[in-house]
């Protein structure tokens, strides 16, 4: 009865409505679940129950992503772990990692990509880590291979090849991973800005219109003035930190430093001896 | 010890004049060959055993222990039936255990834990059946346990109660005698000594690769432990869980899978870690986090391993070795996150700590690889001294030419080196690191183009460090400037890097810095070695006593000050001679 009723909400998900008309969907779906006794699960739910809650609980992540709510994704994502692990490993789980028509790799490429975005590179190589102990070569995977590149060429600081993997067509493995694209660019500017604030004396304006990833000379000198940089005679110069103010701070703090050591020195060796 | 005979006095000594060093030790030698096996699967069982025999016995500590041993029990014995012996071995630790529970102090049930190392070579399923029947009597209450262990090892035919034979009876007549008075016969089975048989039941499982079987009697024996509540059982308890968690981690699915054993014994350990923290055994809980965190990371759920860390205090007072491996799986977990300078303290800790004699050789490896891994990351090039280490250096050979590709800064060494050695790296679990050092090696090469050249354009920086193109270059090197890798400016529109000069080291505080961790290190040193002495009981009120004397001669002396007996003098000559 209820699984049915489930199995025909399950492909009015797929077809992709809007958010709203999904949420509500999604709320259905989950009391079916209940009712089905699969919202969490347990090695006793039969495979089929368990495929379609799976299924439910894909299809809530995918749909708050493309509403850009990144706090439902990451929920769901956790609730789908268990599933994954319960079907992955498993004997005669089916052809494809975490069973069959599951799209573990999908969601957990979003989820790396989400952490990505925002700077949780720990969780980042942690999941990574787990990925690599399941075996299988995560980077030739479609889906887990594009986070992975990114990040490799966000660390080095290849931004060309970032900002080439989000705008050629090919390269972005399919539309929900386009959601970040505006994030990372976001982010990828200002990385730039900041390492051209030290990396260049000055700049003209027509090579950092390029260099920025931007699409004309206005967005530039809009973007220098949010940044606080000086345009003048066609080039931007970067306002120098004030280094002499530094520098004397610097020293009172070393040598207070020093004392510190030595007294502390002193200190201890009054006790050992 | 108050009732202490003068006949034991030597061993007793023994007991405390080496008692740390020989804790450390031994108790290192079995759990770390042990897991030498797991990690390295280089080292089997056996060979190891064999290891360990050719180990010469005058360095090794636990030799003096088990020489002590056999002199205690085999005395006026000439000719020794190995067997006999064995089981002779095997009852001597009953005193010690006996003596234990009599005395309330753990160092005796320790030093027979530790006496299993030498007696597992010897260990047979016969043997240990012999041993148990001469234990129990068929009326004794533990029958029931005894006929359990006898049934796990497959001798269940075995009766109960069978008479040592005769030249058992030579020996062990004096021994009992000598050791706890006159208390042999109507001799009650202590559940200490029950514990241990089941424990050496488990050795010989695991030791004969019975699995599955020493799994399921690990069960047993492990609900068994956690029902009785003796504080002499401890480490005893401790002990246990380690094998069962052992004999979960070489069943059916193997570890990776996420429906290995290992993930159904977590809620028992889990219930075993509260119950020893509630009753403050510390032996039990050191043990059950570091076997928790092991099984936490061989399933990668780093997450959880991070939380139980956060969530649990790792007792201070533990015993080394396991202060060693939980070291070493923070360190891993920590390097995981990316917190590389606590990863890096942790695991020099763990690679200082773990005991310098071969048997624990697998373990020394795995934790200096993985620091190397660690040194590299954080961008500092490790010792070459580590590679020339003789027991090492087969092992870190493939490291070693990682270092160099990463010290020269040629991404293409790098990844060969990688693709090479892709295995090895995967088996060690270092390979998700590796595949991080990549920017390392780039930050590398542009350090040392910047340092070779005063300035040199970003189309040969392309080359010479194989990159995709130009403008790739142009953003590595901005980065690596702002990162602070090198001291440079780059000229857009001419396409070079500039790099400035470069300062005196020695006019920075670095040289201090470094100054001032190397003194807080050997201060430290110093505090530990502090704490970890030894001292033997009741001396200071030795010196209490001669303080008071100390102070009554000074009344005295004082008294006869007032009543002007002492002449000036010789009060002078007294100040003067302190």
């Amino acid at each position: 009865m209820a699984d049915r009723q489930l199995t025909t909400v399950l492909t009015q998900l797929k077809t992709n409505p809007p958010y709203a008309e999904a949420s509500a969907l999604l709320s259905r779906a989950k009391l079916l679940l209940l009712q089905l006794n699969a919202l969490t699960p347990t090695p006793a739910t039969p495979a089929a129950v368990l495929a379609l809650a799976r299924a439910t609980y894909e299809q809530g992540a995918l749909a708050s992503i493309r509403a850009k709510n990144a706090d439902a994704f990451t929920r769901y994502v956790a609730q789908l772990q268990p599933f994954y692990e319960l079907c992955g490993g498993g004997g005669g789980g089916g052809a494809g990692p975490g069973g069959p028509g599951a799209e573990q790799n999908k969601i957990t490429g979003l989820y790396l990509l989400l952490l990505l975005t925002q700077g949780r590179y720990g969780e980042f190589h942690s999941e990574l880590e787990a990925l690599a102990t399941k075996g299988g070569s995560a980077e030739a995977d479609r889906y887990l291979g594009y986070p992975i590149r990114l990040e490799r060429w966000l660390m080095e600081g290849s931004y060309d090849r970032v900002w080439k993997a989000m705008m050629k067509k090919g390269e972005v493995p399919c539309e929900e991973f386009g959601v970040f694209s505006e994030i990372l660019t976001f982010q990828i500017r200002s990385e730039i800005a900041s390492s051209s604030e030290r990396a260049y004396p000055s700049l003209p304006l027509s090579s950092t219109k390029s260099l920025l990833f931007l699409d004309s000379e206005g967005a530039v000198v809009e973007f220098a003035r949010s940044r606080g940089w000086i345009v003048r005679d066609g080039h931007i110069f970067f306002p120098t930190a004030q280094d002499a103010g530094d520098e004397g701070e610097q020293d009172k703090e070393m040598s207070q430093m020093v004392i510190e050591n030595t007294l502390g020195y002193a200190r201890q060796l009054e006790t050992i001896v | 010890m108050p009732g202490k005979t003068p006949d034991k006095e030597p061993v007793e000594n023994g007991g405390y004049r080496g008692g740390k060093d020989i804790d450390m030790k031994d108790k290192d030698l079995k759990p770390k060959g042990k897991k030498a096996d797991d990690e390295m699967t280089v080292v089997v069982p056996p060979s190891k055993a064999s290891k360990q025999s050719s180990a010469p016995p005058p360095n090794d500590a636990e030799g003096d222990v088990a020489m002590d041993d056999a002199e205690k029990t085999g005395d006026g014995e000439v000719k020794v039936d190995p067997v006999v012996q064995t089981i002779n071995d095997i009852k001597s630790n009953f005193a010690l255990l006996d003596r234990a529970v009599a005395l309330f102090d753990a160092r005796f049930s320790l030093r027979a834990l530790r006496s299993i190392s030498s007696i597992r070579k010897r260990l047979t399923p016969d043997i240990l059946a012999q041993a148990i029947s001469e234990t129990y009597t068929s009326s004794s209450p533990g029958a029931g346990d005894a006929k359990k262990l006898l049934l796990a090892i497959g001798r269940s035919d075995v009766s109960l109660g069978r008479q040592p034979g005769p030249e058992m009876e030579i020996d062990s007549e004096p021994k009992a005698s000598g050791k706890n008075g006159a208390k042999k016969e109507p001799k009650e089975v202590i559940p200490e000594i029950d514990i241990f048989l089941a424990i050496l039941t488990q050795v010989a499982l695991h030791d004969s690769k019975q699995f599955q079987q020493g799994f399921e009697f690990s069960q047993y024996l492990v609900d068994r432990v956690r029902s009785l509540n003796r504080r002499t059982l401890d480490s005893l308890a401790a002990k246990a869980y380690f094998y069962y968690s052992l004999f979960a981690e070489q069943l059916a699915p193997l570890p990776p899978s996420p429906r290995s054993p290992i993930v159904s014994i977590r809620p028992t350990l889990l219930a075993a870690l509260r119950t020893a923290v509630l009753r403050k055994d510390v032996d039990t809980q050191a043990s059950v986090i570091v076997l928790l965190l092991r099984n936490y990371l061989l399933t990668s759920h780093i997450a959880q391993a991070d939380l139980l860390v956060s969530h649990t205090q790792f007792p201070e007072n533990a015993a080394n070795n396991q202060v060693a491996r939980f070291l070493y799986y923070l360190g891993r977990t920590r390097a995981i996150q990316l917190r590389y300078t606590e990863a890096h303290e942790h695991l020099t800790a763990a690679t200082r700590k773990a005991p310098s004699s071969a048997c624990a050789l697998g373990f020394s490896h795995s934790a200096t690889k993985l620091l190397l891994v660690v040194e590299l990351l954080m961008g500092d090039i490790p010792d070459r001294a580590t590679f020339r280490q003789p027991n090492m250096e087969t092992a870190l050979q493939p490291y070693l030419l990682l270092v160099q590709a990463v010290r020269v800064g040629n991404l293409g060494d790098f990844e060969t080196v990688i693709a090479e050695h892709a295995d090895t790296f995967g088996r060690d679990g270092t390979y998700t690191l590796i595949l991080r050092l990549r920017q390392n090696v780039i930050k590398t090469g542009i350090r040392m183009m910047s340092l070779s050249y005063s300035r040199i354009s970003l189309r040969d920086i392309c080359i010479r460090l194989h990159l995709g193109s130009e403008e790739s270059a142009e953003y590595i090197v901005a980065k690596a400037i702002r990162d602070g890798v090198i001291e440079a400016t780059l000229d857009r529109e001419r396409g070079f890097m500039k790099s400035k000069e470069v300062g005196d080291v020695y006019a920075t505080r670095e040289p201090g810095e470094a100054f001032h961790d190397r003194i807080r290190a050997c201060l430290a040193l110093h505090d530990e070695s502090v704490k970890a002495m030894r001292f033997p009981m009741n001396q200071h009120r030795l010196e209490l006593k001669n303080a008071q004397e100390a102070r009554e001669r000074e009344r005295e002396m004082a008294k006869e000050i007032q009543e002007g007996d002492l002449d000036e003098d010789d009060l002078g000559g007294e100040f003067e001679g302190m």
